[in-house]
């Protein structure tokens, strides 16, 4: 800490705060706000009248509005576990064979993965659309070779949803793969070198220092992974618009949907809101599932 | 030496040579995976319609060819949408960087009542997924009449949370006697910031101008609301989505992987330029936290 203990704060802070402030927190705040509201988008926010709970009640209701809500969440829920149930073990594994120094060619893997995070997700989506192709598409042909059948990819509502992790998965994968290394290069080598006095196998060794000791860095992972995965939006808007029959339909696409395209701001706020409440639900478990592996 | 590490001779001899050739093709298959997408969409934008559409697909064009780069500037405005883009990612990234280095700074040589607290605060934002605000935040950008226009892109972007943070951790570390000097000196905060601070912490800002820059030149959905359809003022990727539906779906893939192309370049060279930086900061203040 300086022994200059202050400055001119206010000059400093106002740029970044008041920015802040205007375009993040208090649209926060109108959203809360506006949940408890009956309000059209295209008017301004005076206009929006007080409805108590009625959207809350409406998005879990029977009618399309709650069917298509529902089916949004636990698309969303659905997808963004599978995504951090792929994204973390293969982060592990690659970040391991970008940090072996056994054999070369770490780092020009760790380039290769680090610039697919690059690619902007809109090209993403393109490339991928054109490698799913069932029949001009690389992957069938691919899948051909070892004796695959082909698959439907994103035309069947049994696999959009799954194509679109896996697309995910590949574009960013290599952003944990990173973080990864950077907890692997905080585990002090002497450990290694103490198990393998004991006499400890590389299975021990992992298990008994490397996974223990990258908790820390997993947890991160965990909720920034997470965060990612609920705002898929490109590859639905730009291939599958929600579908086939609802398969894709995740909140971030539904929710501008309903805000902004239909207007309906009250409901679509409502939505958010329970967004926002299921993710500090879910940030709020990890570290307590982190917490209690702790403690054993 | 410790006895226990004496092992049989030749076993691990053989096992050391099993493991390197292990190692070695699951880096090649990582890689290999990894690079695939981006290398089918380099090669499949040299193809020729018929080419890029025939069944089964063929890997490597025929007779190389760039029209498809000339047809999709046809297409979709290539040009005006790659300046919009390039103006929507530099001024973003040089504001982050201006408002970033000032609160970071403050955050964290200064010494004042709530500090803690407020900076508590805006970390919180980072977590905040956009779409959370983004009715109220498109609703409040057309109130002041920015809608539709390349400020309503930018200005809501120009500070975010990970740059204050980042930009405390390194600046911390900043020696108080560097700052105290140019005070005597009679150098005034502001100065002192962009001409003592800055140059300290030169690493910090080359990370976050690489972060800024991608984050900026690839997102969709803020620009995509915002706009409104206005789309002399799209970026490219927004242009880019144009180009799935051209020719009613049909016989374009070849145009959507040149523009696909077009698109990416601009973040990899970033990349590309930037990258040490890059991971040294994820390294040093992404988790240790």
């Amino acid at each position: 800490m300086s022994r200059t203990a202050n400055g001119p704060i206010g000059l400093m802070l106002a740029p970044a705060v008041g920015l802040i402030g205007v375009f993040i927190v208090i649209p926060m705040a109108l959203t809360v706000w506006l949940s408890f509201h009956d309000w059209s988008t295209q008017t301004g926010f005076a206009t929006a009248r007080f409805v108590g709970l009625r959207n809350y009640h409406d998005i879990f209701g029977p009618i399309s509005v709650g069917r298509d809500f529902k089916r949004a969440f636990s698309n969303t829920a659905l997808y963004t576990a599978l995504s951090v149930a792929i994204i973390l073990p293969l982060s592990v594994l690659l970040g391991l064979l970008v940090y072996q120094r056994r054999v070369a060619g770490g780092n020009v893997l760790r380039t290769i993965l680090f610039s697919t995070y690059m690619v902007p997700m809109i090209a993403v989506a393109l490339v991928w659309s054109k490698l799913y192709s069932p029949n001009e598409g690389p992957i069938n042909q691919m899948l051909g070779w070892i004796g695959f059948s082909p698959q439907p990819w994103l035309s069947s509502p049994d696999t959009a949803l799954l194509s679109i992790v896996f697309l995910n998965v590949w574009q960013q994968v290599g952003y944990f793969t990173v973080l990864v290394i950077a907890g692997l290069t905080q585990i002090p080598t002497a450990l290694y070198e103490a198990a393998r006095i004991d006499g400890a196998n590389r299975m021990q060794e992992f298990f008994g220092i490397t996974l223990p000791l990258l908790k820390r860095t997993l947890l991160f992972s965990a909720v920034i992974a997470v965060i990612n995965a609920v705002q898929v939006f490109e590859p639905v808007a730009l291939i599958t618009q929600g579908g086939p029959a609802g398969s894709t339909n995740v909140l971030t696409y539904h929710i501008r949907r309903v805000g902004i395209e239909r207007a309906q701001g009250g409901l679509g706020s409502a939505m958010a809101v329970m967004l926002m409440l299921a993710l500090i639900v879910v940030i709020v478990v990890l570290f307590a599932f982190a917490r209690r592996r702790d403690e054993e | 030496m410790n006895p226990r590490t004496v092992s049989p001779p030749r076993r691990p001899r053989i096992r050391v040579d099993a493991a390197s050739a292990g190692l070695r093709l699951a880096i090649v298959i990582a890689a290999v995976v990894a690079a695939f997408p981006l290398v089918w969409m380099v090669l499949s934008s040299f193809k020729t319609p018929a080419e890029s559409m025939q069944v089964p697909p063929v890997w490597l064009p025929g007779t190389p060819t760039l029209d498809a780069y000339g047809e999709v500037a046809d297409v979709i405005n290539a040009g005006r949408s790659f300046w919009n883009s390039a103006v929507i990612a530099t001024v973003t990234t040089a504001g982050i960087l201006i408002t970033s280095l000032m609160a970071g700074y403050a955050f964290a040589k200064y010494r004042f009542r709530g500090r803690d607290a407020l900076f508590a605060l805006l970390i919180a934002t980072m977590f905040l997924p956009p779409i959370v605000t983004l009715i109220p935040l498109y609703r409040l950008v057309t109130a002041i009449g920015l809608n539709a226009s390349l400020f309503g892109v930018i200005v809501p972007h120009l500070a975010n949370a990970f740059g204050i943070f980042l930009m405390r951790q390194f600046i911390a570390g900043v020696p108080d006697d560097l700052i105290d000097a140019a005070r005597v000196d009679g150098a005034s905060e502001l100065r002192i910031v962009f001409s003592v601070v800055a140059p300290s912490v030169v690493p910090a800002l080359a990370a976050l101008t690489l972060f800024a820059f991608v984050y900026h030149w690839n997102t969709y959905l803020w620009p995509l609301t915002v706009l409104q359809g206005n789309s002399d003022d799209y970026p490219i990727v927004i242009s880019l989505s144009r180009l799935l539906s051209y020719n009613r779906g049909a016989m374009n893939t070849h145009l959507v992987m040149a523009g696909a192309t077009l698109a990416v370049l601009p973040p990899l060279v970033m990349f590309v330029l930037l990258q040490r930086f890059f991971v040294d900061s994820i390294v040093s203040s992404g988790v240790k936290g």
